[in-house]
């Protein structure tokens, strides 16, 4: 343990200067420093998914990280993902086909792809169950996350051509 | 739903109204509810799965700045009392448990003392610091341990570690025995399960000392159940206990019962007279939270040539763990009640066993009963395999079919509007068995193990209060309501459920709009907050359908009479005849039409209200109808899985190429969200028996404390699940509704056994033993001889039994003599 230390977090674009111990996880201080609690703290050990924000546009695991390693960076977490009222395509697609239950999960599976929509417009099944078996979701068996994002998928890249 | 639905709201699809806070990141859980100040607790943990305590030294830890204090098994001792759980069931002993233990730890994980600290990292630093001097003594692993005559005692106030052991016997299963064709024994054994719901317990609990009340802000299937266990064990009474569930992020069953955690939690804001909190973590909740199943099952068949089974017998041994926080027989006896299910089978005996060893404590896990439905189709397929019959014909001379409705089965459980045959032959038709056979016997020529299995499920949903009053067991199954009409028109609703993910906001709300006469949207309805709910029993089972829907639907059909009967003044009518209130318009019926009236429900509301002297005499004031509804004693509904794997016999690697579901649970409030409990019950169920388990070594220390080493399956290892929906609605309940969510489990865990015992059959091996891991199917490979193209197909009624263990070779083949 050592002495607090002052750090700046990029956050959603906005810039927090905070006092934080050291080993303090970084989602921890989103969630206690920034009251950002969107973001879910599952199993602690990097196997759950739940914590998942993006670290630079990359998927990362926050549980897995120390808020002072962040310096630097860009975080993004689901709170940034909807435009006011308005759902993102993906958000919408997983309302639509009821790819949520418990919501625990949620936001880590958002945030995952989000990023891999963006890089990978067209994905096929199989690829998407594969990026989604980062993330465990114990109430739905998966089936309409996927549905989800096929469809999402579907739809921004009809947003992107018209 | 079909088309000539009687409903208007009920049995729409309409997507969930929780889903945008949860989409957006604005979902309130436990640990999001903020109280300024609150402390923070760490549980310090037993080392040993079974030791004596002989002291405890807390002061270096106590010294830590930070810590606030640090308390034991004698400091709650003072401030709680113990758990006594004596319900009169005849072979159940009682037993008590202090609320932290004081002489003696019992399992890998037994809080021993807890430290409240100013911040959950101190806390933690804090929890290693703690001392404690344990003489270890001998562990009792399992149930066999259990057993022997000279056992340690897991409890030191009974006997011996048996503490519950129930027989029944209907009919003459002795007779049919010696009367029989054949007898066939058929072995089934379900591993340790834990729930993991994604959101661990805790708790937060804020004590005001001035009004002597507290409120305990935790996730909880069951609030006013809840409110009462931290009433009695606090020396409160009732009126000072608020309990508040946030959303919770699943529960599966381990949030209903009152944790010895929780109550510490709730002991320590009193006694520090500050707010405390506490978040499990992970390893805690996988080693100390709550375990399931870990059943092992025999059964014998008398059976006819034509594969008619005359009698049954069942002995089932459960291993429970340490703890009773349930009665001891609890699953058990579900499971042995509604054992023959879907067929009519009149002579039936069971002996239950439920044994104390040094695990953490059993308790219900969706689908309490899971392991039944793979008892009873386990035990079909065993009889087919012997006699040499086709299991479709086994299951079909068995079955209950329309004709035999109403049936009483052995056990005295009443069936009623239930469609097992129906649901058989949907699925036998939808997965295609006749093509399956001719591709299962090609690719057997070309060394490829396919296999198919059928598992129907009769699914107990709805506890009334008769049952429970039948089994000995306090408490009641019944459920209460309340719609609330507000001045302005808007409709709140509440009933005394909990929700922990499945969705209720929506079908409840549906189920009150068809009552009421109103819209969905128009609905909100107010869950988990026992101040405002009223006294209900909360979620378990799979109640929340027929005993919530069906019990809010009841309640705002009331509130509709009281609408109407205002509504009827306000138009001069003599009385309601011929008025119904529709999306939120009152209506009259005229010249075979409904017209508008003009009026509204707010209209209506204003008056209820606000103009009350101008009320038609005998109306009250206001708009505040409650109602309680007690279910019919038991309430089933049914399905039949099929399911074609491909087994690698190489690495025994289990592909699922397809599986489905024809399910007939009635009248449904939303399809949508039954599809997803249809759904995610499966996977628990496919994960559960592939690939989770909780493991204790010889010396109880367990072994599975992390998610990577208890396995929860991810969307690589779940197929796409394929529903043929049907909906014979019940007679007796509201609406028809009938429930589900537990029987996608039971199918589950029984259909895979199934197809991968068809796979195994050329090989003349069968798994008796979950998970059906590739190291257990490797094991049993390999027992076999190993499979090739040219492999002989041996006598199917020469089957060896399973005895892998983890991941090591089973026995001795008969036929090849190798290992």
């Amino acid at each position: 343990m050592t002495a607090p230390v002052s750090i700046s977090l990029v956050v959603n674009g906005e810039t927090h200067d905070l006092t934080v111990p050291p080993r303090k996880l970084l989602s921890d201080v989103l969630r206690d420093d920034l009251h950002l609690t969107g973001t879910h703290v599952g199993c602690e050990h990097g196997v759950c998914g739940a914590c998942t924000i993006l670290i630079d546009g990359q998927p990362s695991r926050a549980c897995l990280t120390y808020a002072v390693q962040m310096e630097g960076h860009e975080l993004t977490t689901i709170e940034s993902v909807a435009d006011g009222e308005t759902l993102s395509p993906l958000q919408q697609a997983l309302h639509e086909e009821h790819g949520l239950q418990c919501g625990f999960c949620t936001a880590g599976i958002v945030m995952t792809f989000e990023a891999y929509l963006r890089d990978n417009p067209d994905p096929d099944e199989a690829e998407i169950r594969d990026v989604l078996s980062g993330n465990l979701c114990r109430c739905t068996g998966y089936q309409n996350i996927v549905t989800a994002i096929l469809k999402a998928a579907r739809v921004m890249r009809q947003g992107k051509r018209s | 739903m079909t088309a000539d639905t009687p409903f208007t709201h009920i049995g729409k699809p309409l997507p969930r109204k929780e889903d945008r806070r949860f989409l957006t990141g604005k979902g309130r859980y436990l640990d999001d509810v903020a109280i300024a100040g609150a402390l923070q607790v760490c549980f310090v943990r037993s080392p040993h799965a079974h030791a004596k305590i002989n002291g405890i030294d807390t002061q270096v830890a106590r010294d830590l700045p930070g810590v606030v204090g640090v308390f034991t098994g004698k400091d709650l001792a003072g401030w709680t009392a113990p758990l006594r759980l004596a319900p009169p069931i005849e072979g159940l002993h009682p037993v008590e448990m202090t609320t932290l233990p004081i002489d003696k730890v019992r399992f890998h994980g037994d809080p021993v003392a807890v430290v409240v600290a100013t911040d959950r990292y101190v806390a933690e630093d804090a929890a290693e610091l703690v001392e404690v001097d344990y003489d270890p003594l001998p562990c009792v692993a399992d149930t066999d341990t259990a057993l022997a005559a000279d056992a340690p005692l897991v409890d030191d106030t009974l006997p011996d570690n048996l503490v519950s052991h129930q027989s029944f016997s209907a009919g003459d299963p002795a007779a049919r025995r010696a009367d029989a064709d054949r007898v066939v024994e058929a072995r089934f054994g379900l591993h340790r399960h834990t729930h993991v719901p994604m959101e661990t317990r805790g708790c937060l609990a804020d004590w005001d000392a001035g009004r002597a009340h507290l409120s305990m802000h935790i996730g909880t299937q069951a609030p006013h159940p809840m409110r009462g266990q931290l009433a009695a064990r606090l020396g409160l009474d009732e009126t000072q206990v608020t309990v508040i569930s946030p959303d919770i992020g699943g529960g599966f069953g381990q949030k209903i019962a009152l944790y010895r955690e929780e109550l510490t939690v709730a002991a320590l804001a009193r006694h520090l007279d500050r707010p405390v909190r506490w978040r499990e973590d992970r390893l805690e909740n996988l080693t100390s939270a709550s375990h399931a199943r870990e059943t092992q099952c025999v059964t014998r068949a008398s059976v006819r040539s034509d594969g008619r089974i005359t009698g049954l017998e069942l002995e089932l041994t459960e291993d429970f763990g340490a703890y009773c926080f349930y009665p001891a027989n609890y699953m058990a006896r579900v499971i042995a009640m509604i054992l023959t299910g879907p067929y009519k089978i009149a002579d039936y005996a069971f002996d239950v066993k439920v044994v104390l060893t040094n695990k953490c404590g059993n308790g219900p896990m969706r689908a309490p009963m899971a392991i039944t439905s793979w008892v009873m189709e386990g035990t079909i397929d065993a009889v087919a395999r012997d006699l040499g019959l086709d299991p479709v014909e086994v299951r079909r001379i068995n079955a209950l079919g329309p004709d035999d409705m109403p049936y009483t089965m052995a056990t005295g459980e009443v069936l009623e509007d239930v469609t097992p045959l129906e649901t058989l032959e949907a699925a036998v038709a939808g997965i295609d068995l006749h093509d399956f056979r001719e591709r299962q016997a090609r690719a057997r020529k070309d060394g490829r193990l396919l296999g198919l299995g059928l598992c129907t499920v009769v699914e107990s949903t709805t506890y009334g209060s008769q049952f429970y009053k039948a089994a000995g067991i306090p408490g009641s199954g019944h459920e209460a309501a309340w719609v609330r009409l507000e001045p302005s028109g808007v409709v709140n609703a509440s009933v005394g459920l909990m929700g922990s993910g499945q969705g209720y906001e929506t079908p409840l709300s549906q189920a009150v709009a068809e009552g009421l006469g109103v819209a969905p949207e128009a609905v909100r309805i107010q869950l988990g907050h026992t101040d405002v709910a009223p006294y209900g029993m909360g979620s378990r089972g799979a109640r929340g359908a027929t005993a919530g829907g069906g019990t809010l639907y009841l309640c705002a059909q009331k509130a509709q009479a009281k609408v109407l009967a205002i509504a009827a003044g306000m138009l001069n009518l003599n009385d309601t005849q011929g008025l119904r209130l529709h999306n939120g318009q009152v209506e009259r019926r005229l010249e075979e039409a409904w017209q508008p009236t003009g009026l509204s429900l707010a209209d209506v509301a204003r008056r209820a209200y606000l103009d009350p002297t101008a009320l038609p005499e005998g109306i009250t004031p206001g708009l505040d109808v409650s109602l309680t509804y007690d279910p019919p004693a038991m309430t089933y509904s049914n399905a039949t899985h099929a399911c074609e794997v491909e087994l690698d016999p190489a690495t025994g690697k289990l592909h699922i190429a397809r599986y489905l579901v024809a399910e007939d649970c009635g009248t449904v409030l939303n399809p949508l969200v039954v599809k997803g409990q249809q759904q995610g019950a499966v996977a628990m169920g496919l994960s559960g028996a592939l690939l989770e388990q909780v493991v204790y070594d010889e010396n109880g220390q367990n072994l599975s404390a992390t998610l990577a080493d208890y396995l929860v399956a991810t969307s690589c290892e779940l197929p796409n699940i394929e529903i043929i929906p049907m909906h014979t609605p019940n007679r007796k309940t509201p609406a028809g509704i009938k429930g589900m969510a537990e029987g996608g489990i039971m199918g589950a865990i029984g259909v895979i056994a199934g197809a991968v015992n068809d796979a195994l059959a050329p090989l003349g091996v069968t798994a008796e033993q979950m998970p059906l891991s590739p190291q257990r199917l490797r094991a049993l490979l390999r027992g076999a001889g190993n499979f090739k193209p040219q492999t002989k197909l041996s006598n199917p009624s020469a089957t060896t039994h399973d005895t892998t263990t983890l991941g090591t070779p089973g026995t001795t083949d008969r036929r090849t003599d190798r290992a």
